[in-house]
């Protein structure tokens, strides 16, 4: 009965974890659609094949930062002061600039909208710049809010940034096929565009996964207790539904592509690494709390 | 002075003070006057503790022992809550205190995801009596008692003398001697954060990270049925 003291609640819930994965995905969405104002001619021109997407791809950014931003507002046990990150800025904490970076995210996905519908062309691609370095700092922030907890030794671990970057290019890529799909845009171009850029994120997704199974299986004592955990309590989120759903099997359709180019298996494969994407974050935010939870 | 903190870690400085809290487990049998103290100075909500008194079984019977640790904030002297806070709402006193500034916290609850001992809890948002609720609170050391010169409650009301508290820049402060004379543990010391809370023979049942997790049946029977009944979940979503 005295044991009872050592239940304590855990920071973070599914808001968190639904947040990540949405700022994820728009900020891969902007990528993609600004692409072809940033990147032109570079590489064979390839981007180009972006052209039809970018108004669409722009609102789908904004309606996603559109949940995303009030979902972690609301999540705030004082949700009225969701400003004083900013006006009491911390500098050593990585959500005082992520609360910076964000609304200036936004400010560049409205700009970048307007620039398209007052059609001036001039200023896509410094809007689309700015846009893709803050983009880029998204996933990164929400990474770096994890790897920052020196004492949490599930998420002080320097790919975890990365990794969350990678996994925002899975579901960007996931949501950027699925809107190709269902509007019939398909073409060999963006076929060979969306194809390769899912390649690199599952190629990146895998080599960090096993990269978090090697540190997890010959770890100190905190990720031995971390790795019975997920065991436990996460393994079908971590063996089904993260590696087997969203590495293994997109990999296999990835080959599938290789030979015959279907834009529907590529967007398939590009689902289920976006469903492994939420759900290998949502195992480490998880697991990562519970270690020290119980201590 | 470690980043982001906003006083300089004041342990050995001389002319400072450094507060500090010896355990010295010897001593303790576990009656939980501390815990009871330490609610009515506060009136801390149910479900939630500024401090605990950890509580473990071991061995099967007959040969069985059962271990106590009152646990508390270490008033680390490199608090990790305090650098990762967005707004500084929590910060580290000159003392050696780290305190909350509740008008500040906006319960993102980052600080209580970096502290590596689960010393930090949310206020529930509406409370009979108190005005206080909807952000993070935690043990003071009972900061605005040692202010007025008096030793904080758990301390006060300790009827085993198993927390000794007082300042440790001090040589002839009982805690300095305490830490001087006996092989005393502190909780994590690898993680860096200097925790300022000494042990006096813990057991290893509750200092290790890999034995930390609740072993009895009873115990998580009764968690669970607490969370199903209060919460829904372990995680925090929607508990404010
Ligand atoms: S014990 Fe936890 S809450 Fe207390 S100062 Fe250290 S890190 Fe912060
Ligand atoms: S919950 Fe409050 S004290 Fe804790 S990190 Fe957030 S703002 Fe700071």
């Amino acid at each position: 009965m005295f044991e009872y003291f050592e239940f304590n609640i855990a920071p973070w819930g599914w808001e968190i974890t639904v947040y990540f994965f949405l700022i994820g995905t728009a900020a891969m969405t902007y990528v993609y659609a600004a692409a072809p104002a940033v990147f032109g001619d570079v590489f064979g021109g390839i981007a180009r094949s972006m052209e039809p997407f970018q108004k669409t791809g722009m609102l789908a950014a904004l309606v996603l930062l559109l949940i995303s931003g009030p979902l972690l507002i609301v999540d705030l046990g004082v949700p009225e002061r969701f400003l004083y990150p900013i006006l009491h800025f911390h500098w050593t904490s990585p959500l005082s600039w992520g609360a910076l970076f964000l609304p200036l995210f936004g400010l560049c996905i409205v700009g970048f909208l307007a620039a398209l519908w007052f059609n001036r062309p001039q200023l896509l691609k410094p809007i689309g710049i700015l846009g893709m370095l803050l983009s880029l700092s998204m996933p990164l922030y929400t990474g770096l809010d994890l790897m920052v907890h020196q004492t949490r030794e599930l998420w002080s671990n320097p790919t975890i940034p990365v990794l969350f970057v990678i996994l925002s290019v899975s579901s960007g890529t996931a949501l950027v096929s699925v809107i190709h799909l269902a509007r019939g845009q398909f073409d060999a171009r963006t076929f060979e565009f969306l194809h390769w850029f899912l390649y690199v994120a599952l190629g990146t997704t895998l080599a960090l996964f096993l990269g978090e199974l090697v540190t997890l299986l010959y770890g100190s004592a905190e990720l031995q207790q971390a790795w019975t955990l997920i065991n436990e309590r996460f393994w079908v989120q971590f063996w089904v539904m993260t590696f087997g759903l969203g590495i293994l099997t997109p990999f296999l359709l990835m080959i599938v592509t290789h030979y015959w180019k279907s834009a529907r298996v590529l967007t398939l494969a590009a689902v289920l690494a976006a469903v492994g994407a939420f759900f290998f974050r949502s195992v480490l935010i998880y697991a990562g709390q519970l270690t020290q939870i119980y201590y | 002075m470690p980043v982001g903190l906003q006083a300089q870690p004041s342990l050995g400085v001389p002319g400072k003070k450094r507060w500090a809290m010896v355990i010295d487990l010897r001593r303790c049998i576990g009656c939980m006057a501390c815990v009871c103290a330490d609610k009515a100075e506060y009136d801390v909500p149910l479900g939630v503790w500024r401090t605990i008194v950890k509580v473990k079984d071991t061995g099967s019977y007959p040969n069985t022992k059962r271990h106590f640790m009152p646990r508390l904030c270490n008033h680390c002297d490199n608090p990790p809550c305090v650098r990762n806070c967005p707004t500084e709402a929590t910060y580290k006193h000159e003392e050696g205190f780290v305190l909350q500034r509740y008008e500040r916290c906006i319960a993102c609850r980052t600080c209580i995801a970096a502290c590596p001992y689960n010393a930090r809890h949310v206020l529930p948002k509406n409370r009979d009596r108190v005005k206080i609720g909807g952000v993070i609170d935690k043990c003071t050391f009972c900061h605005h008692r040692v202010a007025a010169d008096l030793v904080p409650a758990c301390v006060q009301t300790c009827l085993g003398r198993s927390r000794i508290f007082g300042d440790l820049n001090d040589p002839n402060s009982e805690v300095a001697r305490l830490v001087a004379r006996h092989s005393v543990v502190t909780l994590k010391p690898e993680k860096g954060t200097a925790p300022q809370v000494y042990y006096i023979k813990p057991d290893r049942v509750h200092t290790e990270q890999v034995l930390s997790r609740p072993v009895s049946h009873a115990a998580r029977a009764d968690a669970e049925a607490f969370y199903r009944h209060n919460r829904g979940t372990q995680f925090f979503s929607g508990v404010l």
